[in-house]
């Protein structure tokens, strides 16, 4: 057929799919097959279009035909490709180009795509091969380069061993010298010509590079490459000659990048006769803080920084000298906001050089006729706090020092009266300040009162200063811990987070989240929340992939290693498993408990525990201004003191993963035959020769750490209930052959074709009556654990019932959490038929009084939180009051009026919410 | 003091502290990585000697023959590192690398008319206003600067390639194009 003939044929098919309607695809498609049945690229585009509307099963099939087939069009090899990355099978798209290259060794284009296919899947060794046979083929330069970076790439990963990496490099400067051309011929394979000779230690070489007048020139233009040129000249010990260079840079170029100020002091403490160098650099920094002036602060932080370093290694004689440096750069640039953050790692101060600067600062007068004098006194009051010893830590001076913040508050306020609401306010600081003394009131005394104070204040400075990120930063915060859970979402939002910030800002509003979800009710806000967060993972593995390929193909070799590391930190983000965890936690509160939602989810959460985590959580974002002796305003403000970290989710899924596996049909030999896709590597750090279960039943003491008490108990339980019922969970379990024959004749009843690979053994009449050969094992009673974990909870729930709200709704949310798990453990023995086939009767019987006695204690518990809802809103009159008290007459009552109500209210909406959601669940259980 | 580094991608995980700010736009990945996939050189980091991001710049070179110039994207810096010249620091690589490396005929950027600190600071920085662009900055609406507040100036600084300086003229201000004239 003429490619017009085709081109026109095809028209309708490719159409459907631009315009996503995929089921007019398949029709399209359908029409076609029936006129040619063998047409490969009709097939192709007919698995794109079901592959898109999620019917997996029919794909496959279709896929597998096209691949038999070997093809080596275009049209069809692109539809494959987009097939194959939808079904997560990346393995068979190297395959496939493989093949394709493999028949038309002079086709370029299959060269590249294989070798893009081999990085994507990380396929090091693969990929430098294909590259070194490329460049064989097509003699262009830029192929060579390829495989001298996949090489680099093969040795720096953590898989391969230390020799290998030496041989690897080695392999790299060999393909590197055989170019034709050189390496400066772009900044960029310089810079990877640099890489290898630094690993390898080639010094002569790396001198010729370097020295040479087109070297000199690269290094002059590109950070990138400078930077490996100092490295390498770092890990020579050449600090002295890296020390001249950057004092040449910064006396004659002016150049004023710290890493020259870093080069200069490293050579200085290099070697013997340090006394005269570091006479000789103080005259530089001298020297360059009087060209300066005012305009760049460098050389005064670079002779503290000199200061510092001679202290260190015990040279500086003259204990004042601190000082001095430290009043001089403070009365440089006490006026502007950096000075706090340049100064801290300079006053870890004792005795009377402590004195000293505490009497320094405090003789500053307060004056806030302009912004600049306002940032000089938020500065002297950030560095006051931060050296407070722990003896002045005491509820009386923190008072005080509240007072204080919010009075120099009021009084700056009018500085900044003329700004557009665009700006931040001079001010804002000091309301930050006084945020961070009012939790510091809160961790002395546990008096909420403060929160409720703070919060109202933050909020009125918010509404002065719309654009105060920090301060709605300290307001989510205090929400979460007064249990205001829905006044915190509403500052998240206002942060207007967004695609990567998701990863790193959600724990904000996400972390134990489950605590306030209402999706028992409906109310799915939260787990949209979850939803939402967790799309930036989706653009990941869909965008980055794609931009490794063009770094490969713009020849940019020092961004290649980079997108890949930052592909792979947010692919295995703990964040992202945290928001997973969260939102499973969510979803079994409001959805039935059924086989779908636990094999789909066991087979999720099984892949994720095998992954290595990177914690790429911002906490550094919060405006820390505690006295350094404290915790800091981090670990002060979490929710329960306990941040979700890697032992929190390791714990959760092992315990998640127990109860589902138990649950579930789906054994491993089941799971290899029904997973699509192919199976993620292995990366996390575990001992590879213990087995799953080994894994899930070892609890290791620092995970437990990072649970809060509660959460421990909860595990404890399910920990029990586990093990009490493995071996009849083992023993009722469909055998394999059963569960795979099932699962075809769902999928033939579905596809109308039979399930590839499984071969459904002949069996005698129906197939869920399979013989046993054991008996079934005894039937022990429950562990005492077990049977009165309810009304531990019952009790534990009578004591915090007068605490603070969230950890009454921490009680409550995981008694029901517990409940909804011993569910998913029991569903198996709720069928009767699987009961009396498997003789279990006696303990499908032993479930119901602890079914019973649950009900009636969540019943119990969502009657108090429905009271204690109602309660709150009397109680009404003390939180006025806290939001009242604050030291100030300037904020009117129906502003804080206003704030307590919506506090009061926000409460009141989460505990009926969970008591409503509570009952909801008893109720379905009851049935 | 500040570290003036590349811009990497895994700096999208710290520049928390820089982005929440009305002004800066926090991008899909794939807008930064189409800057670092393509032009590495014009992107690049300012740091605290503690690892805290102070701001960065992102830059390009594009255009055709004599129009043929390094590009401005993005720079910003945050609250608290301002007013210490780091922006200045920024710019002058970009225009260093835009001349040296790109041969570049100049750099330009866009700025709101309405933001006379920022022009004032081009202005020391050697920038003129070469055109003005109506309505540059639709999204915010017409606020209280009235037109300024959405119109752009076209700024630009001569490179040593452009003997003649085209790229100065003296009634920058009056020439006023629309924004299609030059996306």
């Amino acid at each position: 057929m003429s490619s017009t003939a085709q081109e026109r044929q095809m028209k309708p098919v490719y159409d459907a799919l631009d315009s996503g309607s995929n089921k007019s695809a398949v029709v399209a498609c359908d029409k076609l097959l029936k006129k040619q049945p063998k047409n490969v690229l009709v097939k192709s585009l007919k698995a794109l279009a079901l592959v898109r509307q999620q019917k997996i099963e029919e794909s496959l099939s279709l896929c597998d035909d096209v691949l038999a087939t070997k093809p080596t069009d275009d049209a069809v090899l692109t539809a494959m490709t987009h097939v194959l990355r939808g079904l997560g099978r990346y393995n068979d798209v190297i395959g496939m180009f493989e093949e394709a290259f493999k028949r038309h060794p002079t086709n370029e284009e299959y060269g590249c795509q294989t070798f893009f296919a081999n990085i994507r899947a990380a396929n090091w060794k693969n990929a430098q091969q294909i590259a070194a046979r490329m460049h064989k083929q097509f003699q262009e330069d830029r192929y060579l380069y390829w495989s001298v970076i996949s090489a680099v790439l093969q040795a720096n990963d953590p898989s391969t061993p230390a020799a290998t990496r030496t041989i690897l490099y080695k392999l790299a400067h060999r393909l590197i010298e055989s170019s034709p051309t050189p390496s400066y011929f772009s900044a960029e394979r310089f810079y990877l010509h640099l890489l290898v000779v630094r690993e390898l230690k080639l010094n002569e070489e790396a001198d010729k590079l370097l020295n040479s007048e087109v070297g000199q020139k690269i290094c002059s233009v590109s950070l990138a490459c400078d930077d490996v040129r100092r490295k390498i000249w770092q890990d020579r010990g050449l600090s002295e000659q890296e020390g001249e260079h950057a004092e040449k840079q910064i006396a004659e170029k002016g150049d004023r990048n710290w890493l020259e100020v870093l080069a200069v002091l490293d050579a200085t403490f290099t070697g013997s006769d340090s006394s005269a160098k570091v006479e000789k650099a103080r005259e530089l920094f001298e020297k360059v803080a009087s060209e300066d002036g005012d305009k760049d602060r460098s050389g005064l932080l670079a002779l503290l920084e000199l200061e510092r370093r001679e202290r260190e290694v015990g040279a500086s004689s003259d204990l004042e000298r601190l000082n001095a440096l430290l009043e001089r750069y403070f009365a440089a640039t006490g006026d502007k906001a950096c000075c706090f953050e340049d100064l801290r790692p300079f006053v870890s101060l004792e005795g009377h050089q402590q004195q000293r600067w505490t009497a320094y600062l405090e003789q500053v007068p307060p004056s806030f006729a302009t912004a600049k004098d306002v940032q000089k006194v938020i500065n002297v009051q950030k560095l006051l706090r931060f050296s407070l010893p722990s003896s002045q830590i005491t509820v009386d001076a923190e008072t005080e020092r509240v007072k204080r913040y919010i009075q120099y508050y009021h009084e700056a306020l009018p500085v900044g009266a003329s700004l557009p609401s665009t700006e931040l306010q001079p001010a804002d600081d000091f309301a930050l300040l006084a945020g961070n003394a009012f939790i510091s009131l809160w961790e002395l005394t546990r008096d909420y009162k403060y929160l409720y104070s703070a919060a109202s204040f933050l909020e009125f400075a918010l509404s002065r200063s719309k654009q105060s990120f920090l301060s709605r930063l300290i307001l989510i915060r205090i929400y979460r811990l007064i249990g205001a859970p829905s006044l915190a979402l509403e500052h998240y939002r206002a942060l207007n987070v967004k695609q990567v910030q998701h990863d790193t800002l959600s724990h904000l509003i996400i972390s134990r989240a489950s605590t306030f979800s209402l999706a028992s009710t409906g109310d799915i806000t939260y787990s949209t929340e979850c939803i939402e967060s967790s799309q930036i993972y989706l653009s990941n593995s869909q965008e980055t992939p794609e931009f490794v390929v063009r770094a490969f193909t713009g020849e940019r070799y020092s961004q290649i290693p980079e997108f890949i590391d930052f592909e792979q930190r947010l692919e295995n983000s703990l964040q992202r498993d945290n928001i997973k965890m969260e939102h499973l936690r969510m979803r079994l509160t409001h959805e039935p408990i059924a086989s779908d939602l636990i094999d789909m989810e066991l087979i999720e959460l099984k892949f994720i525990f095998d992954k290595i985590h990177h914690d790429n959580r911002d906490f550094e974002i919060f405006p820390n201004y505690q006295p350094k002796e404290s915790q800091g305003f981090n670990q002060q403000t979490l929710l329960f003191g306990k941040s979700e970290g890697l032992g929190w989710l390791s714990i959760f899924l092992k315990t998640y993963i127990r109860a589902f596996q138990q649950a579930s049909d789906l054994d491993d030999t089941v799971e290899d035959k029904l997973l699509i896709g192919d199976r993620p590597k292995q990366t996390g750090n575990f001992d590879r020769s213990l087995t799953l279960r080994e894994r899930l039943v070892s609890l290791n003491e620092d995970e437990l750490l990072e649970l809060t008490d509660e959460e421990k108990k909860f595990v404890e339980f399910a920990k029990a209930v586990a093990d009490w019922l493995e071996p009849y969970h083992d023993y009722a379990r469909p055998p394999p052959a059963v569960v795979l024959a099932e699962a075809a004749k769902q999928t033939e009843l579905k596809t109308g074709h039979p399930l590839k690979g499984i071969e459904i053994p002949p069996t005698n009449g129906n197939a869920s009556h399979h013989k046993k050969d054991d008996k079934p094992p005894a039937v022990v009673d429950p562990s005492e654990l077990i049977a009165q974990y309810f009304e531990g909870v019952k009790q534990r729930f009578e004591v915090v019932k007068a605490a603070p709200l969230v950890d009454v709704l921490h009680v409550a949310t995981l008694a029901q959490e517990a409940f909804l798990l011993f569910a998913v453990e029991t569903t198996r023995f709720k069928s009767p038929s699987v009961v009396k086939m498997n003789k279990l009767g006696a303990l499908a019987a032993s479930f119901k009084p602890i079914r019973a006695e649950a009900l009636a204690i969540l019943k119990r518990i969502a009657g108090e939180l429905s009271k204690l809802g109602e309660a709150d809103a009397t109680g009404r009159p003390a939180i006025n009051a806290a939001c009242a008290s604050l030291f100030s007459s300037n904020i009117d009552s129906d502003f804080t009026n206003g704030v307590a109500r919506k506090i009061v209210e926000s409460r009141k909406k989460v505990t009926e919410g969970i008591s409503k959601g509570l009952t909801k669940i008893v109720t379905q259980h009851s049935a | 003091m500040s570290v003036l580094r590349p811009f990497k991608a895994t700096d999208m995980f710290k520049f928390n502290n820089v982005n929440l700010d009305i002004w800066t736009e926090t991008y899909g990945i794939g807008f930064y990585m189409t800057y670092l996939s393509r032009w590495p050189d014009l992107c690049c980091v300012q740091e605290a000697p503690s690892g805290r991001t102070m701001g960065y710049i992102l830059g390009k070179a594009e255009g055709e023959h004599a129009d043929w110039h390094g590009h401005v994207t993005a720079l910003t810096v945050a609250p608290e590192y301002r007013r210490l010249g780091l922006a200045r620091k920024m710019m002058h690589l970009l225009e260093t690398v835009s001349d040296e490396v790109y041969k570049g005929f100049y750099v330009d950027l866009y700025v709101r008319c309405a933001n006379h600190l920022a022009i004032d600071m081009y202005e020391g920085m050697g920038y003129s206003v070469f055109r003005r662009v109506r309505e540059y900055y639709g999204t915010l609406g017409i606020g209280k600067g009235g037109r300024d507040e959405e119109d752009a100036f076209d700024m630009r600084k001569p490179m040593s390639k452009d003997v003649h300086k085209r790229s100065i003229r003296a009634n920058g201000r009056d020439m006023i194009v629309s924004p299609q004239e030059v996306s």
